[in-house]
């Protein structure tokens, strides 16, 4: 699944297993450096999608002034 | 008879006389005091209305009552004044509401009582609200405050929402009407919450959310529900009717959708923690490494000493055993045959001396 495709909530899960990482026996320094510009990377996706979205409000045409 | 007066049946008087008072009066509201209430077979209500001056009887069925009403309340009734085929002079009430704050209060105890009783506002009943939803349908009315106050803190905190709006009268007679056929027009749509929201008022505005049909309908929602009406100190049955209740419009959009300012503000902090995270890893890691090289440090340190002192002592007793010390204190190191007649060298400190056995006797 190409990046771009991936919804907010994907990213977000995608950031929190990042961030376990580096709190967890697997954290290696050789790669907290390429983990930690992946995790900055989804954050500004995130931010990104988040300012993006847009609300669709839509008034029905239906009246309920009569049964 | 006099000749210009009409003659009527009796039937036809009152039929005229009902299309008379039908042409004058299509529909009044008249405000009074209950008596005589009493409801009949389950279906029929009848009780009068009066004050100082007169009484008139009223009709209406039991599902045209809204509100609970009882002898002494002041109600207001919204009715068509008729005469019956008996000639008793009443009024066919459509809808009847308490008049002034004490009966609302009184009426709204009662039906709370009631639909309490029944379990309705039961905390067991209450859905969650989903997470994050996508689709929410709104009951308002889009010229309200209210509603734009929520639609407003919605967008500022989310996106990405469908929203579907049934404008509908929020105070009034026919407000508690539209907002349950609103709600029962989303029950067959797929929203994932309905809201019902509806700005400040006085008792009277907010009267139309302590309706028993509504409240009952409210409770019925296949969809999760969440109202928020009137400020904060208010409570309405379709309050605790409600799955989630909001204390206002903009509290209703708060409790529906995540704060997306927070949520980004959040991921940034997340992130700007890895670094020192990662710097404070590393500097363990030095540190470990400092500890390790100490320790070797230590052990070689404490391996050349042992040696050190090893040599040193080596040396002390070797030292001791030197044979020339031994010359210097006055003895003599004899080398060669001892055997008489053989040549033999006797060293001391400083000579040598060239010398022939002439005598070798075993000591006693």
């Amino acid at each position: 699944m190409s990046t771009e495709k991936r919804s907010i909530a994907e990213k977000t899960a995608q950031l929190d297993e990042l961030v376990s990482w580096f709190d967890s026996d697997a954290f290696e320094l050789e790669q907290a450096l390429d983990k930690f510009k992946e995790a900055e990377k989804l954050a500004a996706e995130i931010e990104k999608d988040l300012l993006a979205l847009k609300n669709e409000v839509n008034v029905i045409k239906k009246k309920f002034d009569e049964a | 008879m006099d000749e210009s007066s009409l003659l009527l049946s009796v039937s036809d008087f009152i039929a005229v006389t009902n299309q008379t008072l039908e042409y004058a009066y299509p529909t009044v509201s008249v405000e009074g005091e209950v008596a005589s209430f009493k409801v009949n077979q389950g279906k029929y209500v009848f009780f009068d209305i009066k004050d100082q001056g007169g009484s008139i009887g009223c009709f209406m069925t039991v599902w045209q009552l809204r509100v609970p009403i009882e002898d002494g309340m002041k109600v207001i009734v919204t009715a068509t004044p008729k005469l019956t085929q008996w000639g008793k002079f009443s009024l066919t009430v459509r809808a009847v509401r308490p008049s002034g704050e004490g009966n609302l209060k009184k009426s709204f105890e009662l039906l709370r009582a009631k639909l309490e009783k029944e379990g309705l506002f039961a905390l067991e009943r209450k859905r969650r609200l989903p997470e994050i939803p996508h689709h929410v349908a709104v009951v308002s009315s889009t010229d309200a405050a209210g509603y734009k106050d929520f639609i407003k803190i919605v967008n500022d905190r989310w996106g990405g929402l469908k929203i579907d709006v049934a404008h509908v009268q929020v105070q009034g007679v026919g407000a508690p009407d539209q907002i349950l056929r609103a709600i029962k027009y989303f029950n067959e749509q797929e929203p994932e919450v309905i809201v019902i929201i509806r700005g400040g008022g006085s008792a009277d505005d907010l009267s139309a959310f302590n309706d028993e049909l509504l409240v009952r309908e409210i409770a019925a929602s296949r969809i999760p529900t969440l109202v928020g009406v009137g400020h904060e100190v208010d409570v309405s049955l379709a309050d605790l009717a409600a799955d989630v209740r909001a204390a206002t419009p903009s509290n209703a959009a708060q409790l529906l959708v995540p704060d997306k300012n927070e949520i980004i503000r959040n991921v940034r902090h997340r992130v700007t923690l890895l670094l020192p995270r990662t710097i404070q890893a590393l500097e363990r890691g030095q540190q470990n490494l400092r500890d390790t090289l100490e320790t070797a440090l230590a052990a070689i340190r404490r391996r050349y000493d042992w040696y050190d002192d090893h040599i040193r002592y080596n040396r002390r007793v070797l030292s001791e055993l030197d044979p020339r010390k031994v010359l210097a204190r006055g003895y003599a190191l004899i080398r060669g045959d001892l055997t008489v007649g053989k040549a033999i060298e006797i060293e001391k400190s400083d000579i040598l001396i060239k010398a022939e056995v002439t005598h070798v006797d075993r000591k006693a």
